[in-house]
């Protein structure tokens, strides 16, 4: 049960063919790329996978490609959400039983609950699994449903498996009030911050990140941890500064933009499936240009 | 354009007596910061009851403190009201009575389109024409934000715009601002608009404006030495102490400043309505909360 994470860690986008169905075979050199290029773990499928667009059994035996295409080289988490909380804990059966090192959650979807609510289901993901649990923290997607210190305090105590948190406030009272609450019962415990906003929150104390756009720039994305954990903070604001303009190019349907990146890097992943739109031919030439002008493309491998 | 820089600025508490200013009193809470090496003085702020003071009191306490300080460090005049016309006549005084700079929020209670934002910010800041400072609260404001684009407009309109104080704590807004802003004006400043200064001095914030100034002087002041020398492993400590304030205060406002001066051996008077006076019980509470703030014991009592 001793997983500690930190670093830059990929969650990858699910290729899909044109007809929409699952590429496994892109998958697996898509797994394969992350781990060559420095991912310190994989975590699938998270929102970038458009996991609520997946069935359940596509989800399943995607999964297993990941696991498989990993191959024990980094740690792999199975992003285990679903609307409905039955096909969560299918899932994370599905993981434990396919050989996952972790799984991951997030506050249950569209209703409205009170923290007690949370702090229950939380008990129950961690106490039903033999396997670490990560928690996943989204307030404005989520619509203010959230973890605080408190909670997330009680959860160290009642959970020994309890070790992270994939915190996406991007705000830094949020993200400090569960680090300072988390930290002193469980020294290593992860604070993973959702896209790449290393700078402010490994200065925080953070342990890294999930990746958004590691399948465009995985050197810049390490470059960006490397000088924020050395304390190159010059070298660290120029990486920075430059992912959050590749964020805000990609954020926007997140992910058609991303997918539409990929062709650029001569990694095609093929389209996304509605109701997000697929990237057009005029928005992917709007990319490259950006792709250009930020020194991305000289910078990073093209193709796989 | 000056050279103003904006520092570790402290925002004080207005003093009442008898439903009037207390001048007496301020005169020693001016000289309190002073001697607890505030860089600037910014009044009125929010935590100076700014809202609950009329114009002419307004320019009154400005004359006064200008006065008072008589250049020993700069005086900021905050000029924010909900209607453009007011604000601007507050601005033009500032300058009239000596003031080095402005600060500006959204208008209080509308919520006009950014162009109107643009359009409001370089009046007044033109009617003033001193170095001015845009103030970010969206939870303050009805969710109203000061966008990015908006920020890069007020550049090309206004001169005089000198940076941004951020109170939102967003990582996302504060990152964009600074990319888009220094790429038309590289001195463009970013200010902290609050307490947590690692993650906003990593992301490029060199000024702090501090409302727990009245209370903690020293942590202020430590935690902005360690963030402007980037050294944010040892400001980790002085920024728990801060975060734990910040969140104990910005529950209690002004009337939780006022208690806690109080029981630090410098009384203010009451807030003014609609603002409630502690109940003694609470205000008993509230200073026993702070005084479990390690930190505080090193703190001045009464005005030295």
């Amino acid at each position: 049960m001793t997983l500690v994470l930190k670093g830059v860690m990929q969650s990858p986008v699910t290729p899909l063919k044109n007809d929409f169905s699952p590429d496994y075979e892109t998958f697996e050199r898509l797994v394969d790329f992350h781990v060559r290029t420095g991912a310190t773990a994989i975590s699938w499928p998270h929102h970038k996978a458009e996991s609520h667009n997946l069935t359940i059994a596509e989800r399943k035996s995607l999964g297993e490609v990941a696991i498989k295409a990993v191959n024990k080289r980094v740690p792999v988490s199975i992003h285990v959400s679903a609307l409905a909380l039955e096909d969560t804990f299918d899932l994370a059966r599905h993981a434990q039983k396919k050989g996952a090192d972790a799984i991951i959650a997030i506050t249950p979807y569209f209703w409205k609950y009170p923290p007690e609510a949370i702090y229950d289901y939380f008990v129950k993901l961690g106490t039903s699994f033999d396997l670490p649990l990560i928690a996943y923290n989204s307030p404005s997607y989520l619509d203010g449903i959230e973890f605080t210190g408190e909670l997330t305090a009680r959860l160290i105590q009642r959970l020994p498996n309890f070790i992270g948190m994939k915190e996406a406030s991007f705000n830094s009272e949020k993200f400090f009030e569960i680090l300072r609450a988390a930290q002193p019962l469980r020294s290593t415990f992860a604070m993973i911050v959702g896209v790449e906003y290393l700078l402010p929150s490994v200065s925080l104390g953070g342990a890294g990140s999930y990746s958004s756009a590691g399948a465009i720039c995985p050197n810049l994305c390490i470059e960006l941890y490397e000088s924020c954990v050395a304390g190159d903070w010059d070298r660290a604001r120029a990486a920075q500064y430059k992912l959050s303009e590749l964020w805000l190019l990609f954020r926007d349907q997140y992910p058609s933009s991303l997918k539409g990146g990929c062709v650029i890097m001569g990694r095609p992943v093929g389209p996304t499936r509605p109701p997000l739109p697929t990237a057009s031919p005029e928005r992917v030439k709007f990319i490259e240009k950006r792709l250009i002008e930020l020194g991305i493309v000289d910078s990073e491998p093209h193709g796989w | 354009m000056s050279d103003f820089r904006f520092g570790l600025t402290h925002a004080p508490l207005t003093p009442f007596a008898d439903g009037r200013i207390d001048y007496d009193t301020y005169r020693k809470v001016i000289d309190f910061h002073l001697r607890n090496r505030a860089e600037g003085l910014a009044l009125p702020m929010h935590a100076g009851e700014s809202v609950s003071l009329s114009a002419e009191e307004r320019k009154a306490l400005a004359e006064f403190a200008i006065k008072h300080v008589a250049g020993r460090v700069p005086v900021i005049i905050n000029v924010s009201e909900a209607g453009t016309a007011i604000a601007s006549s507050l601005s033009a005084h500032a300058r009239k009575a000596g003031a080095t700079a402005l600060i500006c929020s959204v208008p209080y209670y509308w919520t006009p389109p950014q162009s109107m934002l643009v359009e409001h910010f370089a009046t007044i800041g033109q009617a003033g024409g001193l170095p001015f400072f845009v103030l970010n609260s969206p939870s303050e404001f009805s969710e109203v934000e000061f966008a990015s684009k908006s920020v890069v407009e007020l550049l090309g309109k206004l001169p005089h715009f000198a940076g941004l104080i951020d109170m939102s704590l967003d990582w996302q807004y504060m990152i964009e601002v600074v990319t888009v802003a220094r790429a038309v004006r590289p001195d463009f400043q970013l200010v902290s608009g609050n307490e947590y200064m690692i993650s906003a001095g990593a992301i490029g914030a060199t000024g702090m404006l501090s409302s727990l100034a009245s209370v903690s002087p020293k942590l202020v002041r430590e935690l902005y030495d360690l963030c402007r020398v980037q050294d944010y492993k040892a400001a980790r400590a002085p920024q728990e102490d801060a975060a734990i304030l910040f969140r104990l205060f910005r529950d209690a406002g002004p009337s939780g400043l006022k208690a806690a001066a109080k029981a630090m051996g410098r009384d203010c008077g009451a807030p003014r309505q609609p603002l409630p006076t502690l109940p003694d019980a609470a205000a008993r509470a509230l200073a026993t909360k702070i005084s479990n703030v390690g930190s505080v014991k090193a703190e001045p009592r009464g005005w030295a």
